[in-house]
């Protein structure tokens, strides 16, 4: 086929007066897998209904297969686009056979222009169900049984409003290898989701929705970078690769100003969790000196935090030492986690102690005592560190200590 | 798993089909005047017999009254399983819509007037039943649209107008007074074969929803996802609507208000044959014509030679049914 499947050229959409959707442009190509996520209320769920042509829209078009979805008759609309709908209940005890029935009402009475209910059912690995009670079912089996009902119309294009949110993680994955294998056999397919990493794994492209406009649209790794996150849904993503992929973890954004600045002394991934919550917390963070991909270091990195940094497995350098003293000079807590402190790192307990005669608040992890392998945790305390026992404590401690973002 | 076995579509017809023989001949042989099998065979295969006395009961009174009762049980089991499935509301019947109501208020108007001819009445209580409808309609409109629960709404409403304007009435011509209580209570007493060619007009009505079984069955889902599946909703739901509003203008027409029959037949009939209406429409109808047919011979042996009205008889019939069936789920 030449042109796309489905093209939306600037398309206004109005429930009443209130606007839904604004400018909407975009084309859907037979055979492209493509996800749908922005935040509730940004207009997926009707935007989907406007491709079905349950809804026209105000101005602009919306084109299937090169036609107004107005123009359509809903027999031959469904016989194009079938839509698995977010919510689906049947107060009525129907078999699950005559349910996945009744999505061959657009194929007319003739039985061989549609599959059979138990062919479609097998094909989604469910066939045992055709003879149940609808209403006996999980919510992962409606789900499937819903999906086959919408299989059963034949149509070459497959709209899935949110089809995972009411599943678990095996139903979930089960599900999205399902459509791309339906999608592998020719079937296109446009899915609204929530979970943003199922997004970034599964789809070959995404559109972001952002108050009823396109805020992107493209490969999953140009659309979900963190500055876009943080304009569609207000948070702070980040981009975490690990066992070879790619994953996203978020953080609130934060409200009002930053309550100060903390410097991490810490290293082989006992300042990971504290470099979080702080962060989170609202804190500007800093950390060092540590090595280059060490646990510490790639959180760091990836929560984008300024940080000394020396090279692998090599003893903190005059450089690195300097830019550590720099950075703790900024800040106005500095925190020893229970890193284990042997000859090569030794010079960041001295760096603390030049900060604490310098005027600024050190705290030590307890458990930095039975890590000391250079003898210097005494000295620390001799000059008016403070102790803490674990994370919670530090966060505890450092909250109480600016409860309304005051840093002096 | 246990769960009530259902019935096949087609042994579930002729099942209902028999009951509904033996009901119309029980129907026709029993009364005042009881008659054998073969008297009643006799009697249909000769046909009217112009002055021999048991000819003339069995056929100016009998055979009509059996009739419109089938009838009217017919087209009220009908109108009750279309309104119950489209409004997907278990507790709706045939007279939510306000449309019986309105015709009570047109029979009401027809009795106070002293209209000798009674196919007046009957008229006017047509009259009243279809303008409501209209007027229902109309509140229920929305661009284009049909909202069927502010349909179920304005008809609540206008039900309740009706039937103060009924009382109004009422307190102004309280000679007539029994003869409308009577009326609203419904009855098939004297009805005759005016009656029946009113009834007979249900039956293109009865039939049409028979073509829109599988459009039923999907509404089901809501009208949401029955228009994501292709079936026109809109269109669908405006020739049920009407079709279940003339069903019931033109039974309460000829036969006053019975009660429990639109409500407690689809709920009986679902419990038996399952949601599908290919089953379950022409079975509701069957067993509807049964279930009025033979509330109706209860209603005039129980205390003969008086009647009870036959919509007190329904309702101790459906009433306990009714409780029952509630007390079973929600769910029939």
């Amino acid at each position: 086929m030449a042109g796309p499947l489905v093209t939306l050229e600037d398309v206004d959409f109005a429930y009443d007066e209130r606007p839904v959707l604004r400018r909407i442009t975009f084309a859907l190509r037979a055979g492209e897998f493509v996800g749908i996520v922005g935040p509730n209320g940004s207009g997926k769920s009707t935007l989907v209904d406007l491709i079905d042509g349950i809804h026209q829209p105000v101005a602009g078009e919306v084109l299937v297969k090169g036609v107004p979805t107005r123009r359509y008759r809903r027999k031959d609309m469904a016989r194009e686009v079938a839509l698995v709908p977010q919510h689906f209940d049947l107060d009525f005890d129907l078999d699950v056979r005559e349910v996945v029935e009744m999505g061959a009402y657009c194929r007319g009475k003739d039985p061989s222009a549609h599959g059979d209910p138990e062919g479609t059912l097998a094909r989604l690995g469910v066939a045992d169900l055709a003879s149940r009670r609808f209403s006996e079912l999980s919510g992962g089996e409606k789900q499937l049984v819903v999906l086959a009902q919408a299989l059963m119309q034949r149509a070459p294009l497959l709209l899935l409003d949110e089809p995972a949110s009411a599943l678990d993680v095996s139903h979930q994955l089960r599900l999205f290898d399902l459509l791309k294998e339906l999608n592998a056999d020719g079937l296109t397919v446009l899915c609204i989701l929530h979970d943003l990493n199922l997004a970034l794994h599964y789809f070959d492209k995404l559109l972001v929705l952002s108050d009823g406009e396109v805020a992107a649209f493209g490969p999953p790794d140009e659309v979900l970078r963190p500055e876009i996150l943080d304009a569609v849904y207000g948070v702070r993503a980040y981009l975490h690769r690990h066992a070879g992929r790619t994953y996203l973890t978020f953080s609130p954004r934060l409200r009002g100003e930053r309550r100060g600045r903390v410097h991490l002394v810490c290293g082989g991934g006992t300042g990971a969790g504290m470099m979080r919550e702080l962060a989170d917390a609202g804190y500007e963070v800093t950390a060092g000196v540590l090595n280059a991909l060490d646990t510490d270091e790639e959180t760091g990195r990836e929560l984008g935090l300024s940080m000394a940094v020396e090279a692998p497995f090599s003893p903190v350098g005059d450089e690195a030492h300097a830019e550590n003293l720099e950075l703790m000079r900024a800040a106005d807590l500095v925190v020893v986690s229970a890193v284990p402190i042997g000859h090569g790192n030794a010079r960041n307990v001295e760096a603390a102690r030049q900060a604490l005669k310098a005027g600024t608040p050190v705290w030590v992890d307890e458990g930095l005592r039975a890590n000391d392998f250079a003898g210097v945790v005494d000295g620390l305390a001799d000059d008016g560190a403070r102790f803490f026992a674990g994370e919670e404590a530090l966060l505890a401690g450092v909250l109480a200590r600016s409860p309304s973002g005051d840093t002096t | 798993m246990t769960r009530p076995a259902r019935t096949g579509t087609v042994p579930g017809i002729l099942l209902a089909a028999g009951v509904l023989a033996v009901c119309l001949a029980l129907g026709l042989a029993l009364g005042p005047v009881s008659l054998s099998l073969s008297q009643l065979w006799h009697l249909v295969t000769a046909g009217p017999v112009q002055g021999d006395l048991q000819s003339a009961i069995f056929w100016e009174i009998r055979m009509p009254r059996v009739l419109v009762s089938a009838l009217v049980g017919a087209a009220l089991a009908v109108a009750g399983v279309i309104l119950q499935d489209l409004f997907l509301n278990p507790l709706t019947d045939p007279y939510v819509t306000g449309v019986s109501s309105g015709a009570a208020l047109g029979a009401t108007i027809g009795i106070v007037l002293h209209f000798a001819n009674l196919s007046v009445t009957t008229v006017l209580a047509i009259a009243g039943g279809l303008g409501t409808l209209v007027i229902v309609w109309m509140a229920a409109r929305r661009r284009g649209r049909i909202d069927v629960f502010v349909l179920l709404l304005a008809g609540v409403t206008i039900s309740y107008l009706a039937s103060a304007l009924v009382t109004v009435l009422m307190i102004k011509a309280n000679e007539d007074m029994t003869a409308i209580i009577y009326w609203l209570m419904g009855s098939f007493s004297g009805r005759g074969w005016p009656d029946v060619r009113v009834a007979l007009v249900t039956i293109p009505f009865m039939i049409a929803p028979l073509f829109f079984t599988r459009e039923m069955d999907i509404l089901l889902q809501g009208e949401k996802r029955a228009l994501e599946l292709g079936v026109e909703v809109e269109r669908t739901k405006r020739l049920l609507l009407v079709t279940a509003g003339v069903l019931t203008a033109l039974a309460v027409s000829v036969s006053g208000i019975i009660a429990f029959v639109g409500l407690v037949v689809p709920h009986v009939v679902r419990l038996l044959m399952g949601p599908g209406h290919r089953g379950m429409l022409p079975v509701s109808l069957l067993a509807g014509a049964s279930l009025m047919v033979l509330a109706d011979l209860l209603s005039r042996t129980v205390i003969a030679p008086n009647e009870i009205p036959v919509g007190v008889v329904t309702t101790f019939i459906g009433a306990p049914l009714f409780v029952y069936l509630l007390r079973r789920g929600r769910r029939a």
